[in-house]
């Protein structure tokens, strides 16, 4: 599933990123690369999502957040 | 004297770039542009035992890739070998995620340092890292730094010293080892030869070509052979790109950081004040709110200022009288106060403005809040193609334009900052309001309501064409992407830092402020001057030769020259018609509207007698839309530092005012 379909307060661990050059570039230098969990903080309408990931709170644009594939990590 | 040294200063957003360079720095920076490019250029320099040294203060960027002018601007600059020393600063408190531009860096030859910036926020959130173990893997000096902390900078210039002398290079084995396992690297490294692109070594262009970065790929094919060139493409090909670079950039920092950092562990909420700021339905409410308190927290230092902008007019009697007394020319009397003296108090009152937008803004800034404003007014402003925090500048125009253009250096990228500035001009100013209404309740009574929520309709109109015409060339379509941003935690304010920066931009909008007002200051008085006394002058010519014009656009000559005399300063278009209504010449009415002359006590019935109601909105209409004043022409060259995006602004405006007031006139016709 993608990331931006997960729920908030949900822990999912990244599988891939799917995109062209320069989304995948810039994913990965924000920390978010396969095998790394995230935190999802908020995920509300028409605002970006906010996901804690390596120490950080990471704002993303809705749209960007497809092209990140995760599994949702089940407590 | 020693020799003298060049340090270069790299890091990602918020690792506190900006707080080290100024702190260093402080009143001795300069702001241009690199050359040929619309990227900013920060440099400045200290000395420190005697050395002198340089600073670049290199864009802020999450990487080395060829995302962004940004990017590729910084990695040629430390490739290039012009800084001796790379400072490369992480952030302690999230180390692992801002390792990464080290991680980046890695295979440029150029020697470097660590700074593990905000070590105190690292150590309130109960994390300790042991900066020798680090040191010892990487091979270069690794500092544990906080910016407000006296002590540390003591170690930063000692160490600064050191590493100057014995020029460490970080030692990329390890990391080398990790990217042997993405199958393809070693067979591109052995088709790169070492000195293939100066300053970058074949494993920082191999892991680059894998990456799929066009820049480089277009550098190579330069100096290789084509058959090499397709070669590594279908090798590249094969790989997960950025992907497994990445995951093997990470796997060599958890290395790195491996025993050397230990943290308690801690739930993850987000604080009081983000419950606010992040919430759905009170996020844009308290971003608003928090604008407008730092708009009036901005006038609070900007009052002194003010005031003395207006004492400096009071010189002008006691000028006249003692050249008149030593028998001066009465044109340079004329010249010296009409020109200089006026412009002196128009940039003193502007400077006080611009330190206090400058301060409040960039400490909304520094702890954090802009970053905010960003997330909350994403997607609104998104669709004009700017960042969330576009939304300030524009919120802080309705007050003053000037304001807006200084508040709107905040804005990193140079295309997204000019078309904020543009888009800010079309925003009626406090000047605008305080005339509109009056002069709409003059002549449409409660119809004054209706006059000024069109004026509101047509300026969001006006924006998003704006947008539209000047966003494909500032903002291209390949340029605009969602927010990928971090936000960062609150910090506390380093004021000295701030209060340095903030001097020191003031000082400089000093100096390239005066030169654009008393050039257009100086030839908006030459066109109005009239050498024979009573009606005459270059404008007064133009205007009533070209009043056929200018009547089909609604406007008589009286009302034309008014609005001309709008683009000085809006507040002095009423007291011109007053003036040329009641028979004064254009001459003296301009001089006299522009040092906040006398407003005839009659102006209603002035008014009323002389002006139809469909010229009184075409009037209305230019007014409000046309170039702001000069102090905001002004500060808009200073914040684009380019004379040709100014220029095109303000024609733009000046036609697109035109245009309104036309519309405006005709439809009053059809209406009365």
């Amino acid at each position: 599933m993608s990331l931006s379909e997960l729920k908030e307060n949900k822990e999912a661990v990244v599988t891939n990123i799917v995109g062209d050059t320069r989304f995948v570039s810039r994913i990965t230098s924000i920390g978010l690369t396969p095998g790394c969990s995230v935190l999802v903080v908020k995920n509300d309408k028409k605002r970006p999502m906010l996901v804690y990931s390596r120490d950080t709170m990471i704002a993303l644009n809705k749209k960007e957040c497809t092209g990140i594939m995760v599994e949702e990590v089940t407590a | 004297m020693r020799a003298n040294a060049t340090i270069a200063l790299l890091g990602q957003p918020n690792a506190g770039k900006s707080t080290l360079f100024n702190a260093l720095t402080g009143l001795r920076q300069h702001v241009g542009n690199w050359p040929g490019k619309t990227v900013e250029k920060k440099e400045g320099n200290f000395s420190h035992k005697g050395v002198n040294y340089k600073v670049a203060d290199l864009p802020g960027s999450y990487s080395l890739s060829a995302n962004s002018d940004e990017e590729v601007i910084t990695r040629d600059y430390i490739a290039s070998g012009d800084a001796d020393i790379v400072c490369i600063l992480a952030d302690s408190s999230q180390l692992q995620r801002s390792m990464f531009m080290l991680a980046d860096y890695a295979g440029i030859d150029v020697p470097c340092i660590l700074l593990l910036n905000m070590a105190d926020v690292a150590k309130q959130q109960g994390k300790s890292i042991d900066a020798k173990a680090i040191e010892n893997k990487l091979g270069i000096p690794v500092i544990p730094f906080s910016a407000t902390d006296k002590k540390s900078y003591d170690v930063f210039y000692n160490a600064l010293d050191k590493a100057v002398a014995s020029k460490n290079k970080l030692n990329i084995e390890a990391l080398e080892n990790k990217y042997e396992s993405i199958e393809g690297f070693q067979q591109i490294c052995g088709l790169i030869p070492n000195d293939a692109i100066t300053g970058y070594s074949s494993t920082w262009l191999a892991v680059k070509a894998i990456e799929g970065d066009k820049v480089v790929m277009a550098k190579l094919s330069e100096v290789l052979d084509d058959s090499v060139m397709a070669q590594i493409e279908s090798i590249a090909k094969e790989t997960k790109g950025a992907v497994a670079t990445g995951g093997c950039k990470f796997a060599w920092i958890d290395d790195v950081l491996d025993n050397a950092v230990s943290k308690k562990s801690k739930n993850i909420k987000l604080g009081k004040l983000d419950k606010i700021y992040l919430s759905r339905v009170w996020g844009k409410p308290a971003v608003v709110l928090t604008v407008i308190l730092g708009l009036l927290a901005s006038f609070i230092p900007a009052i002194p200022p003010m005031i003395i902008g207006s004492v400096v007019l009071m010189l002008k009697a006691p000028i006249a009288s003692g050249l008149a007394a030593i028998g001066a020319p009465h044109i340079l009397t004329l010249i010296i106060n009409d020109v200089v003296i006026q412009s002196l108090s128009y940039i003193i009152k502007m400077l006080g403005f611009v330190f206090g937008v400058t301060l409040s803004f960039g400490l909304l800034e520094e702890v954090g809040v802009m970053a905010r404003i960003s997330y909350v007014f994403d997607n609104t402003m998104g669709k004009l193609g700017l960042q969330g925090k576009s939304v300030m500048p524009f919120l802080i125009s309705f007050g003053c334009t000037m304001g807006g253009a200084a508040g709107a250096r905040v804005i990193d990228n140079w295309g997204q900052k000019v078309l904020t500035i543009a888009l800010a001009w079309a925003v009626p100013c406090g000047a605008a309001w305080a005339t509109i209404p009056m002069l709409a309740t003059i002549f449409f009574g409660p119809g004054a309501v209706a006059v000024i929520v069109a004026i509101l309709l047509i300026m969001l109109v006006h924006m998003y064409v704006t947008a539209k015409v000047f966003g494909r060339k500032l903002v291209k379509k390949q340029d605009r992407y969602g927010m990928i941003m971090e936000l960062p935690p609150y910090h506390k304010p380093k004021w000295g830092a701030l209060f340095r920066y903030v001097l020191g931009r003031t000082k400089e909008t000093f100096f390239r402020v005066t030169k654009v007002v008393l050039l257009v200051c100086g030839i908006f008085w030459a066109l109005s001057y009239s050498p024979a006394g009573g009606n005459g002058g270059i404008l007064y010519k133009v205007g009533t030769a070209i009043e056929p014009v200018t009547k089909a656009i609604g406007m008589p000559w009286q009302l034309f020259l008014s609005y001309i005399a709008s683009a000085v300063g809006k507040e002095g278009a009423i007291g011109v018609i007053s003036a040329l209504y009641s028979g004064g010449s254009y001459s003296a009415a301009f001089t006299q509207a522009m040092s906040g002359g006398g407003v005839a006590g009659d102006l209603n019935s002035i008014l009323l007698a002389n002006v139809t109601k469909p010229e009184a909105l075409a009037f209305m209409f230019a007014m409000t839309f046309n170039m702001p004043c000069v102090v905001a022409l002004a500060a808009t060259y200073q914040e684009t530092h380019s004379a040709k995006w100014t220029a095109k602004i303000v024609l733009y405006y000046t036609v697109v005012s035109l245009l309104l007031a036309f519309l405006a006139y005709h439809v009053g016709l059809l209406i009365w």
